[in-house]
């Protein structure tokens, strides 16, 4: 009897489990966890060929932190299609 | 942690299966109990707990099978989030190649830019002289302060 009263009781511990499905937040490229640098700046001179040097090598900086960003904005589109095509 | 279904199965058939055995023998008593002469004092007792088994065999058979069903949901919508997440590391890895080739290719051209700075070099100084407002503007433009 003891028995038969405590077996309901069994079951209902199945209807009450939960059993949430996990998702795990995609992961990012190590590359793009990287801060984009600060610019270079220039020494006193008077040269104009330093100038030009430091001012080209701010551009090649600008363009490494522009794919970042461009990469940035890929990565999230790419990870939100996939994540709404799981329903 | 869930029950596992085997055992979720079995309870659930035992009970279902001893209601509709003790509702058949209480339902045809007269016929059993010359095979069981024994049980002849337990009529009722036989009735009224066979009647509670299967009346719970039935619920709880249809609690199983809607806990079936939604574990069958679960195992389903966990496959696709193993697809997912592969898909996910796939695109990482494209992402991944191609921001390096975008980076070696600006790199490459900065090298090439500065070899050529510094090939003019003679040629960029004796004609042009930079004032040191000059230096400030740009240092200014390039701070963050």
């Amino acid at each position: 009897m003891k028995f038969l009263t405590l077996l309901p009781i069994v079951l209902l511990t199945g209807c009450l489990a939960n059993t949430p499905v996990k998702r795990t937040f995609p992961e990012v490229p190590e590359e793009l966890k990287v801060a984009c640098p600060d610019l270079r700046t220039l020494e006193p001179t008077t040269k104009m060929s330093e100038v030009v040097s430091v001012v080209a090598s701010n551009y090649g900086q600008y363009q490494e932190c522009q794919i970042k960003v461009d990469t940035w904005i890929e990565w999230y589109k790419t990870q939100k299609q996939i994540f709404d095509s799981v329903k | 942690m869930m029950i596992p279904d085997a055992m979720l199965a079995w309870v659930v058939n035992t009970i279902l299966i001893a209601g509709i055995i003790g509702f058949g023998v209480s339902f045809f008593f007269g016929y059993v109990v010359r095979w069981l002469p024994s049980i002849a004092p337990y009529h009722l007792l036989i009735q009224v707990i066979s009647i509670i088994l299967l009346v719970s065999g039935v619920y709880f058979k249809g609690g199983y099978s809607v806990e079936m069903e939604w574990r069958a949901k679960v195992a389903e919508l966990e496959t696709k989030i193993a697809v997912s997440e592969q898909q996910s590391k796939d695109a990482n890895t494209k992402l991944e190649e191609a921001v390096k080739e975008k980076n070696k290719a600006i790199k490459d051209k900065q090298v090439v830019v500065q070899t050529k700075i510094k090939e003019v070099t003679k040629i960029i100084d004796a004609e042009c002289k930079v004032s040191p407002e000059v230096i400030n503007i740009l240092n200014q433009a390039g701070s963050k302060k």
